[in-house]
């Protein structure tokens, strides 16, 4: 089953790493995203860390989450999707396939995106860096259990796309305002129960959501 | 057509209690509840602002359990439910940010603030409003059924979470202030009497949506030109004979 897993993994990269077609364009709005919040940034040091944690996370989602509901719109548009249906694996196999290539993504905006804030805008993002890993680890993990499964729901009803994005933010809103709260704090080297609480927000949802979409997409894509 | 009439009584039984009530709970909130100090006569659309607000939040829960019973025995009777409780809670959620604006207006002096409460309404009229909106994309009623079901389990779970993380923010929103004895029983009597309305919008609106899906269904079958299966579901549905 994890050979079968790998090769789905493999498909999309290499598909991708060919064709050139969401990544590119993903991470260049994410700079062009980080670059414009960036010069925002003015002030005292307190002032520019309380701001950047929320910029940081809108640029990442921007920029990650709308590019995401891409992945099974390109799967249709090559004609590659019945032939996956087909594909002799559980279907919550190919959900965590399309969740992974998703997540690697985000992974990949993420790390253009804090590099560049930290260049630009000069936030203490280093001073703590096992601490904005864990919080930009859960909450790609959020937000890609959320933008996968609904570009699933794209994939069984291309009627209906751009109405996606419109769910994607309010089922989104925990976790951006937990990771963003959580890198504000970290920027502001405070800690605590605080701290820990919104964290905690972002494993529980991460949690939920994952083990959401495994069941959900199952009934999603059924005949 | 006694018999006819015999079996509307319930309803109309039902609709009469309901607007008697309703009627009453109004009468209390603009009458009889005691005029708050220091806010004055605006204080009173706090009566209607919280029993809809509870409406819409109770039309979420069902749509989420109706959902779930949906993709558990695949029947469309639960979608119809879950989609009435979407139309009606969604009714509800846009009352609740209609009435609390004014309020606001009144009592703080903006029609609005990203105050937690606020936000965490907002968030909910949105999902509701994503819902309706992409139920309305999907034409294929099983379809339909399963990916609305899907998203309504998804913003079942989700809201618990939104409330969660909007509230850990400081607000200006009252929680559960204190209250003369006569205002708590006048808020009470709103709660039940808009409950009870909304429990009347709830089965209506099913009843519709029921006979829309069977229309749908005889049309199909007389496009087929085949002999409908459905004639003796029919008076069942529409006891006096006729569409109204």
């Amino acid at each position: 089953m994890l050979t079968k897993f790998y090769w789905m993994v493999t498909k999309d990269l290499v598909s991708e790493f060919r064709a050139r077609q969401a990544w590119p364009a993903m991470l260049m709005l994410g700079v062009l995203v980080s670059f414009l919040f960036s010069t925002q940034l003015e002030g005292s040091a307190e002032q520019r860390s309380s701001l950047a944690g929320m910029l940081i996370w809108l640029a990442i989602y921007f920029a990650g989450v709308l590019a995401q509901h891409r992945t099974f719109a390109m799967e249709q548009e090559e004609g590659c999707w019945d032939a996956l249906r087909m594909y002799p694996v559980d279907t919550s196999w190919i959900y965590l396939a399309k969740f992974t290539v998703n997540f690697l993504a985000l992974a990949a905006l993420q790390a253009v995106v804090l590099s560049l804030f930290v260049i630009f805008s000069n936030v203490p993002m280093l001073d703590h860096p096992l601490r904005i890993l864990t919080i930009a680890g859960l909450g790609n993990l959020g937000l890609t259990s959320v933008s996968t499964l609904l570009g699933g729901v794209w994939a069984v009803n291309r009627q209906g796309p751009s109405m996606l994005a419109f769910l994607t933010l309010p089922l989104a809103i925990p976790v951006l305002l937990g990771a963003s709260e959580a890198t504000r704090m970290t920027l502001g080297h405070e800690s605590g129960p605080l701290w820990w609480r919104w964290l905690g927000l972002l494993v529980v949802f991460a949690i939920v959501f994952v083990a959401a979409g495994i069941v959900l997409f199952e009934l999603l894509i059924e005949e | 057509m006694h018999h006819q009439n015999r079996k509307k009584l319930p309803i109309h039984f039902g609709t009469g209690i309901v607007a008697s009530l309703l009627v009453t709970a109004l009468f209390m909130a603009m009458r009889l509840a005691p005029t708050e100090q220091s806010m004055g006569p605006v204080q009173r659309i706090l009566y209607i602002h919280v029993s809809v607000a509870w409406s819409g939040l109770l039309g979420f829960a069902l749509m989420g359990v109706c959902a779930m019973l949906y993709l558990f025995h695949r029947n469309l009777a639960w979608d119809q439910w879950s989609q009435a409780a979407n139309e009606v809670g969604w009714l509800c959620s846009s009352l609740t940010l209609l009435t609390g604006s004014f309020w606001a207006h009144a009592a703080w002096g903006t029609w609005w603030t990203w105050d937690p409460r606020l936000t965490s309404s907002l968030l909910l009229w949105a999902l509701y409003t994503g819902c309706l909106i992409v139920r309305g994309s999907i034409h294929e009623s099983h379809l339909r059924a399963r990916i609305t079901s899907s998203l309504a389990i998804l913003g079942l779970l989700d809201l618990p979470l939104v409330i969660m993380a909007t509230r850990w923010f400081r607000g200006m929103h009252p929680v559960a202030p204190e209250m003369e004895p006569m205002m708590l029983l006048t808020l009470l009597w709103n709660l039940v009497g808009f409950s009870l309305f909304f429990g009347l919008l709830l089965t209506r609106r099913r009843r519709q949506l029921q006979a829309e899906g069977l229309l749908g269904e005889l049309e199909l079958e007389a496009l087929a030109g085949r002999k409908s299966s459905l004639n003796n579901r029919v008076p069942s549905l529409f006891p006096d004979g006729g569409l109204r």
